[in-house]
Order: C-alpha cells, then sequence, then structure tokens
C-alpha cells in the first residue's frame, strides 16, 4: 500500500470521524490536538524507557493510556499497535516488547505529519 | 443535569466533557477512581456517571463497587468505558454494579441515547422515592390536622422515656381534651368541628418547640410531649399551652367560637420506670380530674408514692397540686 492509499484509507487518522466526534467544533478539535502534541511524546519517552527496563506493570499502563488517546483521535492503526503492546505487556510476553514498541513508533511516525498538515492548513 | 467523567487521559475526559456539556449536562470530570467516589459520596453529587475501566488508584469497576455499598443513598447510574471487549470482561464489569458500558473511542450519539436510558431509570427512582415518602408520612400522620398519628406519637413518646431516664431528664406527657366537642359537632356539624381541630392542632404546634411531638391521640384528644422539659417549668408550659387555646376565638364557618382545652400532665421523673400504657394511663386520670373540677384547668398525674426525686419547689407546681 503507497503512502497516498493510506491516507485515503482514513487508516493512519481517520478524520472523518475525529470530525464527527466533536461536531465539526475546529475550536475543540484544535484543543485536543494541543493536548495530544504536549501528552503524546511524554507518553511515549515513559514507555520506552518502561519497556527498556522490562517494567511490564508500567508498559501495560502506558500502552493502555496511549491506546485511549489515539483511539480517541482516530488514529486506528496507531491505536491498534499501541493495543497490541499493553496486551503483550499484561501476557508477560518481555521479549516481544521491544519490536512492538517499535512499531508503535513507526506508526506514529506516520501519524504525527498527517496532524501537523491538517493543523497547518486549517489554522495557519 | 450533574454529570461525572472519570478517566486519567486528558485528551479523552476533554473530548467527553465538552460532548456532553454541548448536550446540556453539567459536567464535573476528574482523573482517578478515588477523586470519582468522593465525588459520588457528596450529599448532591451527581447521579449519572461515565467511569473509565482502567484508572490509577481505583479502578472503574471498583468505584461501581464502592459505590453500591452504600446504603439508602439515592440511586447512581454508572456507566462503564471501556477498550476492552470480552464478554467475560463485560460480565465482569456489569456485575461490580455497572448499568451499562460502552466501548471506546465512541460515538457521540450512542453516548447520549445510552444516559438517556440512565435519566429514565433516574426520574423513575424519583418518582418511586417521592411516592414511599408520601406513603410514610400518611402512615404516620393524622389525615386532618397533619399532626402525628396516634401509633407515631407512642412510638417516639417510648423511645423519649427511655432516654430521659438514660440520661436523668425529664419527659413531660400532657394529654388535652377539647371541652364540650361533642356539642360543636352536634350543633354545628362535623364540617365547623373539623376546622376547630384544625386550628387547635397549629395552635398546640405553634405553643411548642421544635423538638417536642404534637400527636392526635382520639377524636379530639391531643397528645403534647415536651421532651427535656425541666420539672420546675413544665406546669408553666402546660399552662400557656391551655392558654393558647382559650385566650382567642376560633374562626369557624358559622362564626367565631371560643373554646377550652382540659390537660393532665406528666412529668417522667416523678415516675418509676413503667410501661408508656400505663404512664399515659396516669396522665388520663389527671386529665379526668381537671374535667371533674370544672373543665379548663390542668391537673397532675402524682405518684402515691413519690420516688426519691429533688422535690418541685416551684410555686406555680405546688399551687396546682393542691
Amino acid at each position: 500500500m503507497s503512502k497516498n492509499d493510506e491516507r485515503h484509507s482514513g487508516h493512519v487518522w481517520n478524520l472523518a470521524e475525529l470530525l464527527e466526534r466533536v461536531d465539526n467544533d475546529q475550536e475543540l478539535l484544535r484543543e485536543l490536538l494541543n493536548i495530544f502534541k504536549e501528552d503524546f511524546p511524554q507518553t511515549m519517552r515513559a514507555l520506552q524507557s518502561a519497556v527498556n527496563a522490562e517494567d511490564l506493570k508500567n508498559s501495560s499502563r502506558l500502552s493502555h493510556t496511549l491506546k485511549g488517546m489515539l483511539s480517541s483521535l482516530g488514529a486506528i492503526r496507531a491505536a491498534a499497535a499501541a493495543a497490541k503492546l499493553e496486551s503483550l505487556s499484561s501476557a508477560g510476553e518481555t521479549a516481544s516488547l521491544e519490536g512492538a514498541f517499535n512499531a508503535l513508533e513507526a506508526e506514529a511516525r506516520r501519524l504525527l505529519p498527517e496532524l501537523e498538515a491538517y493543523m497547518a492548513e486549517v489554522w495557519h | 443535569m450533574k454529570i461525572l467523567i472519570a478517566d486519567d487521559e486528558a485528551l479523552s475526559r476533554r473530548l467527553l466533557e465538552r460532548t456532553l456539556g454541548r448536550a446540556g449536562y453539567h459536567v464535573i470530570a476528574v482523573e482517578n477512581g478515588k477523586q470519582a467516589l468522593e465525588q459520588l459520596c457528596k450529599p448532591e453529587g451527581p447521579r449519572l456517571a461515565l467511569l473509565d475501566w482502567v484508572m490509577p488508584e481505583l479502578d472503574g469497576p471498583g468505584v461501581c463497587r464502592a459505590v453500591r455499598t452504600r446504603s439508602e443513598q439515592t440511586y447512581v447510574y454508572m456507566v462503564l468505558l471501556t477498550s476492552k471487549g470480552s464478554k467475560e470482561e463485560t460480565v465482569l464489569g456489569l456485575e461490580s454494579g455497572a448499568d451499562d458500558y460502552l466501548t471506546k473511542p465512541f460515538n457521540a450519539e450512542e453516548l447520549r441515547a445510552r444516559l438517556r436510558v440512565g435519566e429514565r431509570i433516574l426520574l423513575l427512582e424519583d418518582r418511586l422515592v417521592e411516592a414511599r415518602e408520601n406513603m410514610r408520612f400518611r402512615a404516620t400522620h393524622d389525615q386532618l390536622t397533619s399532626l402525628l398519628n396516634r401509633g407515631a406519637i407512642m412510638d417516639l413518646l417510648t423511645r423519649e422515656l427511655h432516654r430521659s431516664h438514660r440520661e436523668q431528664k425529664s419527659t413531660a406527657i400532657l394529654l388535652g381534651d377539647v371541652d364540650h366537642f361533642k356539642r360543636i359537632n352536634d350543633t354545628l356539624g362535623h364540617i365547623v368541628g373539623d376546622e376547630v381541630l384544625v386550628e387547635i392542632a397549629s395552635r398546640l404546634l405553634a405553643s411548642v418547640r421544635s423538638y417536642d411531638f404534637v400527636g392526635r391521640y382520639g377524636g379530639e384528644e391531643f397528645l403534647v410531649v415536651l421532651n427535656n422539659c425541666d420539672p420546675a417549668f413544665a406546669p408553666g408550659r402546660a399552662e400557656e399551652i391551655r392558654k393558647s387555646i382559650s385566650n382567642q376565638v376560633i374562626q369557624t364557618a358559622k362564626g367565631p367560637l371560643t373554646l377550652t382545652m382540659s390537660l393532665g400532665l406528666l412529668l417522667s421523673s416523678e415516675w418509676r420506670v413503667k410501661p408508656v400504657e400505663e404512664l399515659l394511663h396516669e396522665t388520663d386520670n389527671a386529665l379526668y380530674e381537671a374535667k371533674a373540677a370544672g373543665r379548663d384547668c390542668l391537673r397532675m398525674a402524682k405518684p402515691s408514692t413519690p420516688v426519691e426525686v429533688a422535690p418541685t419547689t416551684s410555686p406555680e407546681s405546688a399551687r396546682l397540686r393542691h
């Protein structure tokens, strides 16, 4: 699947679903994206430390938080990657954590430019 | 209507807050289960709650369980928010005491519809509570005068006598009977008779303190219980109650009437512990004496062998005894 196709499929970021959820409230959307820009990198850093330390409890908790944040935002693929990491952490699959974290990071790298592009397009 | 949102994740919490605010709810948003429980336990706290399943301090099912263990409080309708999908977890959530659950990310329309279900249930509860309170009032109050009925005031008197004995205080029992009431019913009719009873009830209530009891004991007989009443002052207070009936005419549909009341008074501290029925029988004997003495007066019930209590020395009670 090319990058362009993914964008159209809405799996990286389902903007239509999010707009429906906020009832087309641009101000709220902006506020949510700002919360995301602040909270997401912080939580990712904490999650990376937990994964590196093989701290299953925190890895499970933080990936759960990311899953909620990402799914509220309509970032379907990244939310699924966070869900995967959460279930591996809960199941005690220490050996698989790093791979799952890398997959989540890869999804984040696709998602963030889309959010940035939207914010630049709409508000700047 | 107030609604509580508990979610530790800021973005989802804000999204819910705005969605529900726009739907007309007064939103209280908190970050963990402990804060949620505090809000829900407040006297005027929210009765609708959206609780995230996984939260620090106390999780959603934990909040549900804690809320459900409180008794005698208004019902809280709780919806769990979960990204968990398995049947086992859904069952676990509902068995913890949640009324419903929603899977995240939520759909705004579905969320609002499910909250309306909650509101319907709360409205139903309000109606049931109101009906129960009405029944409770009717079961303990006299329909005509709204005073306590005989059963209710007897229960309260029994409890009060135990308490005053335990605390070595005195309870004054006052039994009053409207003089020549039968004549009013016979000559002016029952409607006027009822008017008189209602007016007398309100005068009796007005002449006692908020923590005293006034009940309708029988047809035109009233029972007044003066709680924790100093024996030296009881006869004076009884006299005031007697005068509150006679010192002002009662307005009725058939014109103004002058009425009087005869009273029997008993001070519990002057008596050994006896069943409430026996004490009331003694009070009734005193009332009978007041009637025999010409009505519109007060007589006290005295034990034939007084128990060892400090004698009442007020001149008024001494005068009344003779």
